[in-house]
């Protein structure tokens, strides 16, 4: 009897030791993994030491840490990044009382980043899934260009980890109210009035203001300083613009204003781009598309093509993905599947969740499996890009994050515990 | 021998008389399907998700005319026929998505061929699915590169009683009476919460509120069971009292309504949450009418048993939430927890209601499978597959000529170059009525006259 419970304190002992060493592990190290980096390298076994919120090492030999993760037989990649997102600024989107993702007043220099919600109910959702870090867009605003989105890492920090107004949108294309030739001299003149500010004008919401009134174009779009200074950096600092657009032929006026602004452009939808694919590869222009959608869901539309993936992939495009329906923007991975299936290469699926829209976004220190860089991981239970699978470990900053979400709660509510009433289960 | 024959003449002409009357009253729209010229196929050496529950290896299936004529072990190879080798590969019955909304919602999604929904009054019973439908809809063979040999149409959520949907077959033709699969029953699209009350509740009027929803439906019921009561009171008279009144007038409305609660068209009913569910399961308890599935039902998983004690099928998405609050309580195991609900006796289907998720329905099952087994159900892949064959068909009413591979039933077949339950497989050859209607990497693929040189001229659209 008295053996009985020395044995229960001692290992009650021992388990709070252990879970209170793992709280403050210092160290990391996952073991045994097969590293998928991001970068062009093939897949390896290797072990990754995380100390802090970095990568300290990645190597085949053993590596010694404070806690140690056994990953044999187990995939890891860096954690996934999605571009196309709405998390932490739409709850629900039928629910206008719980979005922040549409402005009245400001029509290009509109930010999104002071409405972001770090406890949004997709931020656990989405992350248990695999997505450790998203680029959030506004809705389109009334000008073809305009919006700024941010850069978040989901780690659900009341104190918000991000780059503000990292990015522009725009859209390019049919549409119901304007015509595209409308909306392409718009944005030529737009861009040629963000041409001709200076530093010292966008310091001075005086000198915008009648900058404004003088310039036809923002007169008659009734335009404002924030928006004149979100053009400036367009033109002069390099500012990615996602721009949404399809048709083939309005593909190639975006190239032709990427060349005569020097812009940073992205295109996303893109469903037409296997039929200028050589040009817009010619000119380093990267995209973002479901990879699902082969649905010729407008007259810009008509080339969608469940191939296209591959097309773009021979002709060295670099890409990223997005879901055609919103919550669920882990599905960029089945996304990369069907990809993968139609003839996209496996490694090259993998890098556009990963180190391509860290490159092409300025995102740096995340992204990929590297010493140095920020320890945002998955240990995946078997391939990330079958949807069935799911993240067993996710590190967010080097932090083991919990994978518990609402709906695996509601889940354990209505299957355990099932002799309680509905309301006294957890 | 001459006595008999009066008899035979009697006969003969007994036929004819009622087949004049039926060809004078006949009911309109009915199907002129004609299937593909049916081939005479061996597929050898597969492995089987047969769709009634069952995964068999290294099996043979033996197609003629049109049916599946004997499945199992080295089959003897008769002459004429034409083998498939599918060593590695898997044969899984047809697909079927029992919710989509192609042809009526076709592409490209325009204002001139937006036809799913009479969002003019909330009870539009008289409309029927199958008179907006556009047989050009570029999407029906998108879907079947991914295996979907039939799919049920129906109309969109915006009323409380919507119209009759129809199950077609995924052979695009020029007239929809030949698309209709034949003998399949029409069925009742009806729709709880938000949008009814939200479509007519702007206009300021009813229903503005799930209350008048409710009651909208028993209002449209009762009506119903006096039509019905009507009907069958003139029917039951004798030939004379007949030729003394006139028949009751002809109501579209009523007609379908009626159909339902006469047990011939079956109820499909968009409801989310779960005690909305449980409140239209008594609306259909009070006016005797059954209800075959609810459709998108993101709360099924709160009323998993209820779904197994009243024999409804919950047809569900494996993931969507969110776009609005009553789809906020999203669950992946959703499908599972319904389809092991009272030791296994649940009903669930995995839908579409979508035309790029019709296309990945095998993806769809597979994850719902995934989650269900994460949630402690010992499932396997061949009850899943279920999920998108045999339950939408018998939810579609057309289980007794597809949705399984049973010898006898349509050879609508699948053969896939994977596992359907992975992400890498793909549909490489599907049959209708055991013909081949599209062979991934050769041309045999339906092309709409949509897709007829769009782009270019001389090309078809999905051609490069």
């Amino acid at each position: 009897m008295k053996k009985d419970w020395l044995k229960i304190y001692l290992v009650s002992i021992f388990g709070y030791a252990l879970i209170a060493f793992s709280v403050n592990a210092q160290t990391i190290v996952i073991k045994n993994a097969t590293i998928y980096d991001g970068l062009n390298n093939s897949p390896f076994v290797g072990n990754i030491l995380i100390d802090q919120n970095k990568i300290k090492k990645i190597s085949t030999s053993n590596l010694q840490a404070d806690l140690v993760i056994d990953a044999s037989d187990k995939i890891v990649t860096p954690g996934f990044i999605a571009t196309d997102t709405q998390i932490g600024i739409v709850e629900i989107g039928a629910l206008s009382v719980t979005r922040d993702d549409s402005s009245n007043m400001y029509k290009i220099g509109f930010s999104i980043f002071n409405g972001f919600n770090p406890n949004s109910t997709l931020i656990p959702w989405n992350r248990s899934n695999g997505i450790t870090s998203a680029i959030t867009l506004p809705n389109n605003t009334s000008s073809p260009i305009g919006g700024l989105g941010s850069f978040f890492v989901l780690d659900s920090k009341l104190d918000v980890t991000g780059t503000s107004d990292m990015v522009m949108i725009g859209e390019f294309g049919g549409s119901s109210s304007k015509s595209r030739a409308e909306q392409f001299s718009m944005i030529e003149d737009l861009l040629v009035l963000a041409s001709s500010l200076s530093k010292s004008d966008i310091n001075s919401d005086l000198e915008l203001s009648s900058l404004i009134d003088e310039w036809a174009i923002s007169n008659a779009m009734d335009l404002h300083p924030r928006d004149l200074r979100a053009l400036y950096k367009l033109v002069n600092e390099n500012l990615p613009l996602i721009i949404k657009s399809h048709r083939a032929s309005d593909l190639l006026k975006l190239i032709e204003l990427k060349e005569k602004f020097n812009l940073n452009i992205v295109i996303m939808g893109a469903q037409e781009a296997s039929l200028v694919a050589a040009k817009l590869a010619e000119h380093n222009i990267p995209l973002i598309f479901d990879p699902m959608n082969n649905i010729p869901e407008s007259f810009d539309e008509l080339a969608s093509n469940i191939q296209m993936a591959s097309k773009l992939e021979e002709a060295g495009i670099q890409m990223m993905f997005t879901v055609s329906r919103s919550h669920n923007y882990h599905l960029i991975r089945q996304g990369a599947g069907v990809a993968v299936a139609n003839g996209l290469s496996y490694e090259a699926a993998i890098r556009s969740l990963t180190s391509t829209p860290a490159k092409v976004f300025g995102i740096e220190d995340r992204g990929v499996i590297e010493s140095g860089k920020i320890a945002d991981l998955i240990i995946w239970e078997a391939d990330p890009l079958e949807p069935s699978s799911m993240p067993e470990y996710v590190f967010i900053n080097g932090e083991n994050i919990d994978l518990t979400t609402r709906s695996s709660r509601l889940r354990d509510r209505y299957t355990k515990k099932l002799d309680k009433p509905v309301i006294y289960r957890d | 021998m001459f006595m008999t024959n009066p008899i035979k003449i009697t006969l003969c002409c007994t036929f004819l008389f009622f087949s004049s009357i039926n060809v004078l009253q006949s009911k309109p729209f009915e199907s002129t399907y004609q299937p593909l010229p049916a081939e005479k196929i061996l597929i050898t050496n597969a492995s089987i998700y047969d769709g009634d529950g069952n995964e068999f290896k290294n099996t043979d299936v033996l197609v003629q005319d049109g049916k599946i004529i004997a499945i199992g072990e080295d089959l003897p190879v008769p002459e004429d026929f034409t083998i498939i080798d599918a060593t590695g590969k898997w044969v899984t019955p047809g697909i079927i998505d029992i919710h989509s909304h192609m042809g009526v919602y076709p592409a490209p999604g325009v204002r001139t061929s937006s036809d799913g929904n009479e969002a003019t009054s909330p009870v539009t019973a008289d409309v029927w699915a199958e008179h907006s439908m556009w047989v050009q809809d570029p999407q029906y063979a998108l879907a079947l590169t991914g295996g979907v040999t039939a799919f049920h149409v129906l109309p969109g959520s915006a009323n409380l009683i919507g119209g009759r949907g129809v199950t077609v077959k995924n052979l695009q033709r020029t007239t929809i009476n030949s698309m209709k699969f034949p003998d399949a029953p029409h069925s009742l699209k009806m729709a709880c919460g938000e949008n009814p009350k939200r479509v007519y509740g702007n206009r300021g009027q009813a229903p503005s509120t799930r209350m008048g929803n409710a009651a909208g439906y028993r209002k449209s019921w009762i009506q119903a069971e006096g039509y019905l009561r009507k009907l069958t009171e003139y029917e039951e008279k004798s030939a004379e009292a007949k030729e003394l009144e006139y028949a009751p007038r002809r109501d579209l409305e009523m007609e379908t309504l009626a159909g339902v609660l006469k047990g011939e068209i079956l109820v499909h009913n968009h409801c989310y949450r779960a005690d909305e569910m449980a409140t239209m399961i008594d609306i259909a308890k009070e006016f005797n009418y059954k209800i075959t599935a609810f459709h998108h039902g993101v709360e099924a998983y709160k009323i998993a048993d209820l779904l197994a004690d009243n024999g409804i099928c919950g047809a569900l998405w494996a993931d969507w939430w969110g776009f609005k609050h009553e789809a906020y309580d999203m669950v992946q195991a959703n499908i599972a927890i319904v389809d092991q609900a009272r030791n296994g006796t649940g009903c669930a289907i995995v839908h579409s209601d979508d035309a790029i998720g019709i296309q990945h329905l095998n993806q769809e099952a597979s994850k719902s499978l995934a989650a269900g087994r994460r949630a402690g159900f010992d499932i396997s892949e061949a009850r899943a597959m279920k999920w998108i064959t045999s339950n939408p068909a018998k939810a579609a009413g057309i289980y007794d000529q597809t949705g399984s591979l049973q010898v006898g039933k349509n050879a609508d077949i699948v053969v896939w170059s994977k596992n359907p339950f992975s992400v890498y497989a793909l549909a490489e050859k599907v049959f209708i009525d055991g013909a081949m209607a599209y062979n991934r990497g050769t041309d045999l693929l339906p092309a709409s006259d949509f897709d007829i040189g769009i782009i270019s001229p001389t090309k078809n659209r999905t051609q490069e």
